[in-house]
Protein backbone atom coordinates (compact mmCIF):
# COMPACT_ATOMS: atom_id res chain seq x y z
CA UNK A 1 0.00 0.00 0.00
CA UNK A 2 0.93 3.87 -0.81
CA UNK A 3 1.07 4.65 2.86
CA UNK A 4 3.48 2.11 3.83
CA UNK A 5 5.74 2.47 1.31
CA UNK A 6 5.84 6.13 2.26
CA UNK A 7 6.51 5.15 5.94
CA UNK A 8 9.02 3.06 5.03
CA UNK A 9 10.68 5.42 2.65
CA UNK A 10 10.71 8.37 5.23
CA UNK A 11 12.16 6.25 7.67
CA UNK A 12 14.64 4.89 5.95
CA UNK A 13 15.79 8.49 4.49
CA UNK A 14 16.17 9.49 8.25
CA UNK A 15 17.52 6.76 9.53
CA UNK A 16 20.24 6.68 7.41
CA UNK A 17 21.52 9.60 6.80
CA UNK A 18 25.44 9.55 6.62
CA UNK A 19 26.58 10.17 10.30
CA UNK A 20 30.42 11.71 10.67
CA UNK A 21 33.10 9.97 12.59
CA UNK A 22 33.44 11.51 16.12
CA UNK A 23 35.72 14.18 16.96
CA UNK A 24 38.42 13.06 19.08
CA UNK A 25 39.77 14.52 22.27
CA UNK A 26 41.68 17.55 22.67
CA UNK A 27 45.05 15.35 23.92
CA UNK A 28 47.62 18.31 23.05
CA UNK A 29 48.99 19.65 26.77
CA UNK A 30 49.49 23.25 26.67
CA UNK A 31 53.22 23.27 26.11
CA UNK A 32 55.26 25.40 28.10
CA UNK A 33 57.80 28.35 26.46
CA UNK A 34 59.18 26.44 23.67
CA UNK A 35 63.08 26.62 23.87
CA UNK A 36 64.13 29.34 21.40
CA UNK A 37 67.29 28.10 20.32
CA UNK A 38 66.51 24.33 19.50
CA UNK A 39 69.40 22.35 19.25
CA UNK A 40 69.51 21.83 15.25
CA UNK A 41 69.07 18.18 14.47
CA UNK A 42 71.97 16.30 12.68
CA UNK A 43 72.58 16.53 9.29
CA UNK A 44 73.46 13.94 6.92
CA UNK A 45 76.34 14.89 4.66
CA UNK A 46 75.77 12.74 0.92
CA UNK A 47 77.98 13.20 -1.19
CA UNK A 48 76.86 14.26 -4.43
CA UNK A 49 77.42 11.91 -6.83
CA UNK B 1 13.76 49.78 9.15
CA UNK B 2 15.65 46.67 10.13
CA UNK B 3 14.63 42.93 11.02
CA UNK B 4 16.32 41.60 12.81
CA UNK B 5 17.32 37.88 11.93
CA UNK B 6 17.34 35.42 14.51
CA UNK B 7 20.29 33.89 15.01
CA UNK B 8 21.35 30.38 14.76
CA UNK B 9 22.48 27.89 16.86
CA UNK B 10 25.81 28.03 15.04
CA UNK B 11 25.84 31.86 14.85
CA UNK B 12 25.37 31.64 18.42
CA UNK B 13 28.29 29.13 19.11
CA UNK B 14 30.86 31.62 17.09
CA UNK B 15 29.55 34.56 19.45
CA UNK B 16 29.91 32.68 22.85
CA UNK B 17 33.47 31.45 21.37
CA UNK B 18 36.05 34.08 19.72
CA UNK B 19 39.52 33.49 18.68
CA UNK B 20 41.86 32.92 21.60
CA UNK B 21 43.81 35.34 22.72
CA UNK B 22 45.17 33.91 26.10
CA UNK B 23 46.54 31.09 27.62
CA UNK B 24 43.66 31.42 30.60
CA UNK B 25 41.12 31.23 27.41
CA UNK B 26 42.71 28.44 26.42
CA UNK B 27 42.70 26.49 29.76
CA UNK B 28 38.54 27.88 30.29
CA UNK B 29 38.35 27.03 26.45
CA UNK B 30 39.06 22.73 27.16
CA UNK B 31 37.44 22.82 29.85
CA UNK B 32 34.41 23.68 28.27
CA UNK B 33 35.01 21.06 25.33
CA UNK B 34 35.63 18.27 28.47
CA UNK B 35 32.73 19.26 30.01
CA UNK B 36 31.17 17.81 27.48
CA UNK B 37 33.05 15.87 25.51
CA UNK B 38 31.91 12.33 27.11
CA UNK B 39 27.91 13.04 26.81
CA UNK B 40 28.64 13.95 23.21
CA UNK B 41 30.59 10.85 22.72
CA UNK B 42 27.95 8.66 24.50
CA UNK B 43 24.92 10.34 22.42
CA UNK B 44 27.17 9.58 19.08
CA UNK B 45 28.02 6.24 20.04
CA UNK B 46 23.98 5.63 19.89
CA UNK B 47 23.08 7.24 17.14
CA UNK B 48 26.42 5.35 15.25
CA UNK B 49 24.94 2.27 16.01
CA UNK B 50 21.86 2.65 15.05
CA UNK B 51 22.50 4.59 12.11
CA UNK B 52 25.17 1.38 11.03
CA UNK B 53 21.89 -1.04 11.32
CA UNK B 54 19.51 0.53 9.23
CA UNK B 55 22.23 1.60 6.82
CA UNK B 56 22.74 -2.47 6.45
CA UNK B 57 19.03 -3.09 5.91
CA UNK B 58 18.61 -0.45 3.59
CA UNK B 59 22.10 -2.15 1.73
CA UNK B 60 20.46 -5.53 1.61
CA UNK B 61 16.86 -3.72 0.03
CA UNK B 62 19.19 -2.16 -2.37
CA UNK B 63 20.10 -5.38 -3.95
CA UNK B 64 16.69 -7.31 -3.94
CA UNK B 65 14.14 -6.55 -6.64
CA UNK B 66 10.72 -4.60 -5.89
CA UNK B 67 7.73 -6.58 -5.63
CA UNK B 68 9.87 -10.05 -5.01
CA UNK B 69 8.72 -11.46 -1.65
CA UNK B 70 12.11 -11.56 -0.25
CA UNK B 71 12.27 -7.46 -0.86
CA UNK B 72 8.39 -7.32 0.98
CA UNK B 73 10.27 -9.72 3.88
CA UNK B 74 13.26 -7.24 4.14
CA UNK B 75 11.07 -3.91 3.74
CA UNK B 76 9.08 -5.31 6.92
CA UNK B 77 12.00 -6.13 8.70
CA UNK B 78 12.74 -2.84 8.46
CA UNK B 79 9.42 -1.18 9.57
CA UNK B 80 9.66 -3.92 12.26
CA UNK B 81 12.82 -2.55 13.55
CA UNK B 82 12.33 0.99 12.98
CA UNK B 83 9.32 0.94 15.47
CA UNK B 84 11.70 -1.38 18.07
CA UNK B 85 13.95 1.52 17.93
CA UNK B 86 11.16 4.39 19.09
CA UNK B 87 9.88 2.57 21.18
CA UNK B 88 13.53 1.81 22.92
CA UNK B 89 14.70 5.29 21.99
CA UNK B 90 11.77 7.53 22.33
CA UNK B 91 14.20 10.79 22.84
CA UNK B 92 16.11 9.47 19.28
CA UNK B 93 15.57 12.56 17.57
CA UNK B 94 16.24 15.42 19.98
CA UNK B 95 19.26 13.18 21.40
CA UNK B 96 20.62 13.32 17.14
CA UNK B 97 19.87 16.82 17.47
CA UNK B 98 21.40 17.15 20.64
CA UNK B 99 24.49 15.73 19.34
CA UNK B 100 24.60 17.21 16.30
CA UNK B 101 24.64 20.63 18.32
CA UNK B 102 27.69 19.49 20.47
CA UNK B 103 29.81 18.30 17.40
CA UNK B 104 29.52 21.87 16.08
CA UNK B 105 30.17 23.45 19.14
CA UNK B 106 33.21 21.12 20.14
CA UNK B 107 34.51 21.05 17.01
CA UNK B 108 34.61 24.94 16.99
CA UNK B 109 36.29 25.12 20.49
CA UNK B 110 38.55 22.64 19.03
CA UNK B 111 39.72 24.18 15.98
CA UNK B 112 39.86 27.38 18.13
CA UNK B 113 42.66 26.20 20.68
CA UNK B 114 44.64 24.42 16.89
CA UNK B 115 44.74 27.77 15.71
CA UNK B 116 45.99 29.15 18.93
CA UNK B 117 48.78 26.50 19.58
CA UNK B 118 49.51 27.06 15.72
CA UNK B 119 50.15 31.06 16.72
CA UNK B 120 51.80 30.37 19.51
CA UNK B 121 54.06 27.70 17.61
CA UNK B 122 55.11 30.18 14.98
CA UNK B 123 55.53 33.35 17.26
CA UNK B 124 58.45 31.06 19.04
CA UNK B 125 60.37 29.99 15.63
Amino acid sequence: PFFYSLCLYASMREMTQSWPPPLTAIHTPCKTEPSKFPFPTKVSIVPAV
Amino acid sequence: HRVRKRRSAEEDIEVAYAPLASLDQRQSYKDDFNAEYDEYRQLHARVESITRRFTQLDARCRKLVPGTKEYQKVQEEVLKEYKKMKQHNPNYHEEKQRCEYLHNKLAHIKRLIADFDQRRAQTWC
